[in-house]
């Protein structure tokens, strides 16, 4: 099914709210334009990322007293990180997953960015592999934070390309109407489509205020 | 300036003056000589912090972590012998000459490795073991380990802050005296003794010293045993 981005945002602009006009349509332009690049970018950082704690817990294997590039100190530390059962959730090393992924990610994001059309069921694909990308990166954020009371630089990278690429996914795919809205939920679209950044923002800053708060007795003997 | 970024910078600014206020509002001063008492206080039957690696269903805390201390490191890495310590429990003064002769006599093979697991009773466990820390910290680890085991007689047993004294002792180590007061009042090393008391509790350990071999715990008979079942890991690796 042919969904071009250049004309995509006619969707949302049908059924965008009382907000000053011509605003909505040229955010919704803005997020789908921006969107690939977005997409590269995350998911190239994400690969490298990936890669790189792969290529780490590799090392560490081979050597247990190898000490990892990303352990600075005792907290920010990706080896006591990466020897933990959460780091092989399913049975084999996160960042494998990462570096299948964010190649697929990025693979198919330079596509877009290079003029190709991509069909609806793709997009809802890519939708789909970000939905549970993200919420995978919760429940490592969760887990490092309140569990293993340790943070890895390469995974903090991670967390933030999948939760500004799924973002973006998202809002690209309701702008360009991939994935089907019911008629009043317009104007709720459209308004995060305009404030993208602010959700963005918002989204990190949250995060950002709970490693905070559960290190804050480390952060204060840095002062 | 569209009304997206403006809101956005808006954020993050109102992020970075929230914590720079809270971080100047909150005492440092107050909290670091607690340190030493919440280590003690933490029984080994708390199950507060020990509990929550059980709720993940994850397995029981790591026996050895990467940031744990090794005094002797074997070359192959195959055979480790983790000890989890008190440096005021008499037990772990009488075996620490053994553990001595047997890290030389398996010097290179087998790696030894020291963990804190400071006991409620005893009112310098946590004192010493931030104090070991602290020299860790500046790469005296194993001449504080053995100045902490080879005075414990004189310093063990007692009711009063032994701190000055363990502080004397880092003194006639030549450590850096301005690091080492404010690695041993620093929250993160106190975090980082806390930590390896957790794993103990985790672990199910009810005293010290706790030997595992290999991620196996041992339990104590002999020094023939102690170095029987050494021998027996060393054979199993090859």
């Amino acid at each position: 099914m042919p969904s071009p981005s250049s004309d995509a945002p006619a969707q949302v602009l049908s059924a965008r709210g009382s907000d000053a006009p011509g605003r909505g349509d040229a955010a919704a332009g803005f997020v789908v334009r921006a969107s690939g690049w977005i997409l590269a970018v995350c998911g190239a950082i994400g690969l490298i990322a990936a890669f790189t704690l792969t290529v780490e817990r590799l090392r560490l294997a081979e050597d247990p007293d190898y000490i990892p590039t990303c352990s600075i100190n005792p907290i920010l530390s990706c080896g006591s990180v990466m020897t933990t059962p959460q780091a092989e959730a399913f049975g084999v090393p996160n960042p494998l997953l990462g570096i299948a992924g964010f190649a697929a990610l990025t693979a198919l994001a330079v596509a877009v960015l290079s003029g190709a059309t991509l069909a609806r069921g793709l997009w809802l694909t890519i939708q789909a592999g970000l939905t549970f990308a993200v919420g995978f990166v919760h429940w490592l954020f969760f887990q490092s934070v309140y569990r293993i009371d340790a943070l890895c630089p390469y995974c903090i990278t991670v967390w933030i390309v999948t939760i500004a690429a799924f973002l973006y996914c998202t809002l690209r795919n309701l702008a360009s109407g991939a994935i089907p809205l019911p008629h009043r939920a317009k104007p709720l679209a459209a308004t995060a489509i305009r404030y993208h950044g602010v959700l963005l923002t918002l989204w990190l800053a949250i995060l950002t205020g709970l490693v905070a708060e559960a290190f804050w007795y480390y952060w204060r003997t840095l002062l | 300036m569209t009304r997206n970024l403006k809101i956005s910078v808006a954020l993050v600014a109102v992020l970075l003056v929230g914590l720079l206020t809270v971080a100047l509002v909150s005492d440092p001063s107050d909290e670091p000589a607690a340190a030493a008492e919440t280590i003690a206080a933490t029984t080994a039957g708390d199950s507060d912090d020990a509990s929550a690696p059980a709720e993940t269903g994850a397995t029981v805390a790591p026996v050895l972590r990467p940031d744990s201390h090794r005094l002797s490191v074997a070359r192959d890495g195959r055979v480790t012998l983790v000890e989890f310590l008190d440096f005021e429990c008499e037990s772990c003064g009488a075996l620490y000459p053994l553990m001595e002769e047997l890290r030389e006599q398996y010097d290179g093979r087998v790696t030894f490795a020291i963990r804190y697991f400071p006991l409620p009773g005893h009112a310098n466990a946590g004192t010493s073991a931030l104090a070991v820390e602290a020299a860790a910290r500046q790469g005296a680890l194993e001449p504080m380990y053995r100045t902490m085991f080879e005075t414990q007689a004189q310093w063990g047993e007692q009711q009063e802050s032994k701190a000055p004294l363990f502080r004397e002792f880092a003194s006639r180590l030549g450590l850096d005296m301005r690091r080492f007061d404010r690695d041993v009042a620093a929250e993160a090393t106190a975090a980082r003794v806390l930590r390896d008391q957790q794993d103990g509790t985790a672990l199910g350990i009810q005293g010290t010293p706790a030997l595992y071999l290999n991620g196996r715990e041992l339990t104590l008979e002999s020094a023939e045993q102690l170095r029987a079942d050494i021998d027996a890991a060393l054979a199993e690796s090859e």
